[in-house]
């Protein structure tokens, strides 16, 4: 993975007029927009703009929400996701998900990193344990957890929490991860770590993150997309996008004017 | 998920960062009297409402430890040492020996009887001598008494030396005059039996029983030769009213080489019981009038001791033997297996030995206890059947005579040096130990020791028989089935409810469930017990058949589902819809096992599958039984166990089913491995409240178990439950006697089950906590 090149112009997953409804109230509409691969987005926009709806559409994780309902498509891999006949188990393992509030299993931290394995089947014990320290490795938590991998999960900080799920995310394989405002729930510090671990990911994996946080999108995106009521107003690259928004919206929510 | 805001909040929140500071614009003070006085006011009744509410929880606690200790006081009396007081001791010197000595029943006025035949009445607390009556021999010569004999504490045989018997009765009866007590006392002559030419007497017993109009007098004497006699005067009253008169007489000789040593008669006269030289117990059969058979001879002792002393026990049918080496052991026929008939005596109870030879046993009137005395002057009071010891009186001055006042509650001593003693006893509840709660006993008539409760039957001398364990035992197995019943189902439907179905349905199917638990559980018995039970009799196989079939037939579907769910109608029951399907399975399923219910009992059970039963197990289909309560029970803690499993289901937090989802799993793998381990604290407390509610039910038992209690664990049988013991039973028992007491005692421990039974629950589920706690 490590040696795979950059081309912003190919692309990992591609939304296409998506509408998304929550029983009648429409939270997405006509969503069309392209994730490069091994590139890091970032989706923008105040509160209850859609952004994170768009990022739960792209492992239909929104499926779990009664009366959801999406129209449109996403393609991944040349596959639709929106299909009722997709293996929406195997789609989650190769797109991951990292969520707002740190999560692990009240379980040991070997177990949390090991889950999804776990949950393919694999047994045995050498590939488990290979699994455990090169996702521990990536995920920058290694060093600190590596003589307590039984103890646990719950005794870590809030940040080691978070890079722990990161790892448990990663452990999959994933082609895609998506954060969602990663770092929302830290401490500054933490979050400087998180944001260190995401641009340390990028080129190895593509990753989606959704970020209140306009610096942390700056610092850590190669892409942004602003949404705004459900629509997604801009898309292009990080630089563009702050530096020179086509849009007159665009550049009021990112000078602070509103948000 | 929160609507998108709209233009205006939005332009709201902008107006809102670029706003100048706002103005004060209160138009009140905090200082305004008015406010303070509000303010003082709320912060009382903040402190009224701490006060109250802290009361109100102290007495909560107060209310329910004194409960308990309530409780528990009166189930305790039940084990308090039997206690004795000396009331008084005087002196008695006489030239003549005294040979009895007795009390009245509030003893205060005492009695004893000399060589000559003279009973002297004294005050108990001084020994004043207030009157004497002599009784005449027979012969109307002067003579001295060779041996006496007593029985029920007040009928005394005098054995003159010329080998004539006078039966005599003493009676005390008590007169109330304006509040006032006195005691007068009567000295009835019973009978006469004259004495016979050329026959010397060793011992002579009078029994009599029946009523006026049909009385029967029996007379045993022991002669020498090793012969025994027995003579019967049969007095009945025809309806005109004539008495006619029938005398028997005969007499019956044991082999001379082994001496009758000790003999005894019952309280009827039905039979007389003798021991040997060598350690024989015989026993012959008296009953039928003019005849005399050996119903029972055994050998009481290996190394062939001589027996020394007999009674038989209240109850007539165990006997008290005491040899010359102090062993003491109860006897009684056991019943022979086949016909139900009593068989040969079995030596049941062993009491502990005394040094010297056993004197004399005398038997209570009123319970199952014995008094024994021996050479060395010890008097020691045993019950027979719960093996205590009662009492075990010793001085430096042996005892020689001892006598009961009629309702056991004095005891009238004589020792070597003629001080006589008058002892207070308080015994409430001789039959009562903690062996007898708990353990295995052997009751008299039974073939081995066992577990049974049995408060009441139909005839005086019949002994309560106290097991707790039983009832411990019904209630354990009354509640296992429910739990095998409800425990499935209520945890399934919890997680259908929490993990599968829809919220749109499950917003209707849990409220539903839990209108179950309203239920009043007089109605759930009166249905399970009138109208299920006939029904699962008539359908037991099919019942049997169900719980097979329908869990088949349900695998079934799912496969044939399987290969047509691709079908768009069949994706649109998907939707939340599968409940309904389920249903007609279900239905299926039961139609199924009912109509394959007449092959299956042709084919497996000879066409009748409770003969079949009875014939080949030897178990009996009683109607009430644990399918039934199974069925009760469970259905009065389903809803309990389904809400607090479904809460804690619920109350998993939504973050970890996401992660769980997020990494791969399937909604299977999620429960299995996230939800269920988090839940489970939850899921145990469920269990474990369950259970205690049903061990604590006591209609739904009381209605439809049958309330047998047996010791089986049969789920054709039924069981009699604490609970619905202290339903059944308390009614009856009369206030602080031993069924009451036992009762609350039952009551108690029951009390403690479920005190423990949730204090264990707690302690695992903090634990369970601990490990999978919720952050």
């Amino acid at each position: 993975m490590d040696a795979i090149s950059l081309d912003p112009n190919v692309h990992v997953m591609e939304s296409k007029d998506l509408d998304f409804y929550y029983g009648d109230s429409q939270a997405l509409f006509g969503v069309s927009m392209k994730i490069p691969r091994n590139y890091v987005t970032a989706l923008i926009g105040p509160s209850g703009c859609g952004k994170s709806t768009y990022l739960r559409c792209l492992n239909r994780m929104n499926d779990l929400i009664d009366r959801s309902r999406m129209v449109g498509s996403i393609s991944f891999g040349g596959e639709e996701i929106n299909d009722p006949a997709l293996d929406v188990f195997r789609l989650r393992q190769k797109v991951g998900m990292v969520f707002q509030k740190y999560n692990p299993f009240p379980k040991s931290i070997y177990e949390n990193v090991i889950y999804g394995l776990r949950i393919a089947g694999i047994k045995s014990k050498s590939i488990l344990d290979e699994t455990v320290e090169r996702s521990l490795q990536r995920a920058a938590l290694w060093d600190e957890v590596k003589d307590r991998l039984n103890g646990t999960a719950l005794g870590l900080s809030g940040g080691q929490m978070q890079r722990l799920c990161i790892a448990r995310a990663i452990a999959n394989n994933p082609e895609v991860l998506l954060m969602d405002e990663p770092a929302s729930a830290l401490d500054p510090r933490s979050t400087a770590r998180i944001e260190e671990l995401i641009t340390e990911l990028r080129g190895k994996y593509t990753i989606v993150i959704v970020t209140h946080n306009m610096q942390q999108a700056t610092r850590v995106s190669d892409f942004t997309g602003y949404f705004y009521e459900g629509v997604l107003k801009e898309h292009g690259t990080t630089e563009q996008i702050f530096t020179n928004p086509k849009e007159k919206h665009t550049e009021d929510y990112i000078s602070g004017r509103f948000g | 998920m929160p609507a998108p805001p709209t233009a205006d909040e939005a332009i709201g929140n902008e107006m809102f960062q670029t706003a100048p500071q706002v103005e004060k614009l209160a138009p009140f003070s905090a200082e305004d009297p008015k406010i303070i006085r509000t303010f003082q006011r709320a912060k009382r009744i903040d402190l009224m409402a701490r006060w109250g509410i802290s009361a109100g929880g102290i007495l909560v606690i107060f209310c329910v430890v004194g409960m308990m200790v309530f409780i528990a006081a009166v189930g305790m009396p039940l084990f308090i040492t039997p206690s004795v007081a000396k009331l008084s001791q005087f002196d008695r010197s006489l030239q003549e020996k005294i040979l009895a000595v007795g009390v009245d029943e509030y003893l205060e006025t005492g009695f004893s009887l000399d060589q000559r035949g003279v009973w002297s009445f004294y005050y108990m607390k001084d020994g004043k001598v207030f009157n004497q009556v002599t009784t005449k021999p027979v012969a109307k010569k002067n003579l001295q008494l060779h041996s006496i004999e007593t029985y029920d504490n007040k009928i005394y045989s005098l054995l003159w030396a010329d080998g004539s018997t006078t039966v005599t009765e003493v009676k005390f009866l008590p007169k109330f005059n304006e509040g006032v007590r006195t005691i007068t006392h009567q000295i009835n002559r019973i009978a006469d039996f004259p004495a016979e030419q050329n026959q010397q007497v060793l011992q002579s017993f009078a029994r009599i029983s029946g009523e006026d109009d049909s009385k029967r007098v029996t007379l045993v004497r022991q002669l020498g030769n090793n012969k025994i006699q027995v003579i019967q005067q049969l007095v009945e009253e025809d309806l005109m009213g004539n008495t006619e008169e029938k005398n028997y007489s005969n007499d019956f000789q044991y082999p001379l080489e082994d001496p009758i040593t000790v003999m005894t008669v019952d309280r009827l006269g039905n039979a007389v019981y003798a021991g040997t030289q060598t350690g024989q117990l015989l026993q012959w059969n008296i009953s039928e009038p003019g005849e005399a058979s050996l119903v029972g001879q055994v050998q009481a002792f290996e190394n062939a001791m001589a027996i020394t002393a007999l009674a038989v026990v209240f109850g007539e049918s165990s006997v008290a033997v005491g040899d010359e080496k102090g062993n003491l052991t109860v006897w009684f026929p056991g019943k022979i297996q086949k016909t139900g008939e009593p068989g040969p005596l079995k030596k049941v109870h062993i009491y502990d030995s005394y040094k010297n030879p056993i004197a004399r046993l005398l038997p209570s009137t009123r319970n199952k206890s014995f008094t024994s005395l021996d050479e060395g002057g010890n008097i020691r009071l045993n019950h027979m059947t719960s093996e205590r010891k009662l009492l075990d009186l010793s001085s430096a001055q042996p005892y020689r005579i001892f006598g009961f006042s009629t309702r056991d509650n004095g005891l009238v001593t004589l020792d070597d040096h003629n001080q006589i003693s008058l002892w207070e006893l308080d015994i409430p509840h001789p039959e009562v130990s903690w062996r007898t709660l708990f353990g295995e006993v052997w009751y008299e008539g039974y073939q081995e020791p066992e577990h049974i409760w049995q408060s009441s039957a139909s005839t005086d001398d019949f002994e309560p028989k106290f097991s707790l364990t039983t009832l411990v035992f019904g209630s354990l197995k009354g509640t296992f089935y429910a739990m095998v019943f409800s425990i499935p189902l209520a945890l399934f439907g919890a997680i259908y409810t929490s993990e599968f179905c829809k919220d749109t349905y499950r917003r209707y199917l849990k409220p539903g469930i839990e209108i179950m638990a309203a239920m009043p559980s007089v109605i759930i018995g009166f249905l399970i017990a009138l109208w299920l039970a006939p029904i699962v009799e008539q359908y037991v196989i099919s019942f049997f058949l169900s719980t097979l079939l329908i869990p088949l037939v349900t695998v079934f579907f799912l496969f044939v589902w399987q290969a047509i769910r691709e079908n768009p109608w069949c994706k649109r029951i998907e939707g939340g819809y599968e409940f309904l399907l389920i249903v007609p399975v279900i239905i299926f399923g039961c139609w199924l096992s009912v109509v394959l219910q007449a092959p299956i009992e042709r084919m497996l059970f000879n066409g009748n599958f409770q003969l079949w039963l009875y014939q080949e197990t030897g178990m009996r289909y009683d109607q009430r039984n644990s399918i039934i309560i199974g069925y009760g029970l469970g259905f009065l803690v389903i809803p309990l166990i389904f809400t607090i499993c479904d809460d804690a289901l619920t109350n998993v937090p939504k973050s970890l089913k996401a992660a769980s989802l997020s990494l791969g799993a399937s909604r299977w793998q999620t429960l299995w491995r996230v939800v269920l381990p988090s839940a489970s604290p939850g899921i145990f407390a469920a269990i474990i409240i369950g259970f205690g509610r049903a061990i604590g039910e006591t209609m739904v038992v009381l209605m439809a178990t049958g309330n047998t209690p047996i010791m089986d664990w049969s789920v054709f049988n039924g069981m009699r439950t604490l609970a619905a013991n202290i339903a059944v039973e308390l009614p009856e028992a009369p206030v602080d006697g031993t069924l009451y007491r036992i009762l609350f005692l039952s009551g108690a421990l029951l009390f403690l089950i479920t005190f423990f039974l949730n204090t264990f629950a707690e302690v695992i589920r903090q634990r369970l906590r601990k490990s999978y706690g919720q952050f």
